[in-house]
């Protein structure tokens, strides 16, 4: 039995996803470890917008989007709890 | 020949030696999605409108933790984990049957795309059956949706979710309807193709949700 790019894309999808359960339930709050989830959530959308939705090779604009959707949030998840004092401060009203 | 058609031409020509379609073989007759847009260009407006409302969400849930870091470290803490996961294999399994149906529907093989399809509805249906007992977990457990702002957020993003994964499956029993009257087939699938690109769509908003509300504290 040979595994094509679906089936490798979705065992990769599962592991990281279990490896994210096992941190939930294991690791105690630490920027490390928020830096490795917004990774693991960037590589996980990659991998879906890339694989699933076959948009490595589409239209440009579409791709650009759909990939910077994955970038951003990632990014914002792990500033916002590096800098959630200064995020509440400036969102005070 | 226009420089666009050559630019194209020459574009298939490079992807017929790199690009393997799904996993399912070498694109030479129906490279369909290599600079286009897959699906049609109203699917995508869905898409981004739809993507563009869960960013609110995030953006709102950043604020909240923000200003309420002690609930949101907590908070994941008193949420059943198992079934956020169980809730996160249906829906990249789902997505996977869903892209599996549309590699089939590509080489001529309906019977096995309706087949791919009503695994991933299973799957919809599976999600659904998951968070109706994850929300009675809840109230056993005290949570409900006014006890604190992350159970707020956590209330207010999984049930938007659960309507958007319930009305896409929807779709995917639509899609299947449409190959069986032969609507959908090898030459004409781009209906398919849209439902497919807005499931995937449900998917990745979960990719997000899942560590912001069981995993980040």
């Amino acid at each position: 039995m040979t595994l094509d790019k679906l089936d490798i894309t979705w065992l990769t999808l599962i592991v990281i996803t279990m490896a994210n359960a096992l941190v939930a339930e294991t690791a105690e709050p630490h920027l490390l470890i928020t830096a490795i989830i917004c990774f693991s959530i960037a590589y996980k959308g990659r991998r879906i917008i890339d694989n699933f939705m076959e948009l490595a090779h589409a239209n440009e604009t579409i791709k650009k989007l759909m990939r910077a959707y994955f970038y951003i949030f990632p990014a914002l998840i792990f500033l916002t709890d590096a800098f959630s004092t200064q995020l509440a401060a400036i969102t005070t009203l | 020949m226009t420089v666009s058609q050559a630019t194209n031409e020459r574009l298939v020509s490079q992807a017929e030696d790199v690009f393997y379609l799904n996993g399912s073989g070498n694109v030479t007759s129906e490279p369909e999605t290599i600079k286009k847009i897959p699906g049609n260009k109203a699917v995508w407006v869905g898409i981004f409108a739809e993507l563009s409302e869960f960013a609110v969400f995030f953006i709102a849930y950043f604020i909240a933790k923000a200003h309420n870091p002690i609930e949101f470290e907590q908070g994941p803490l008193a949420l059943n984990t198992l079934a956020g996961t169980l809730n996160t294999f249906a829906l990249i399994t789902s997505s996977y049957f869903v892209a599996k149906a549309l590699a089939a529907i590509r080489v001529d093989d309906p019977q096995k795309s309706i087949r791919c399809l009503s695994y991933a509805v299973s799957c919809g249906a599976l999600y659904l059956l998951i968070k109706f007992w994850e929300y009675h977990w809840n109230v056993d457990h005290g949570i409900h949706a006014d006890t604190n702002s992350f159970f707020s957020m956590y209330y207010y993003m999984t049930f938007n979710h659960l309507i958007h994964v319930s009305w896409a499956s929807l779709s995917l029993l639509w899609a299947i309807s449409q190959i069986k009257v032969g609507n959908y087939n090898k030459e004409r699938h781009v209906g398919l193709t849209a439902i497919a690109c807005y499931w995937h769509m449900v998917d990745l908003a979960w990719v997000i949700i899942f560590p912001l509300l069981y995993v980040l504290r």
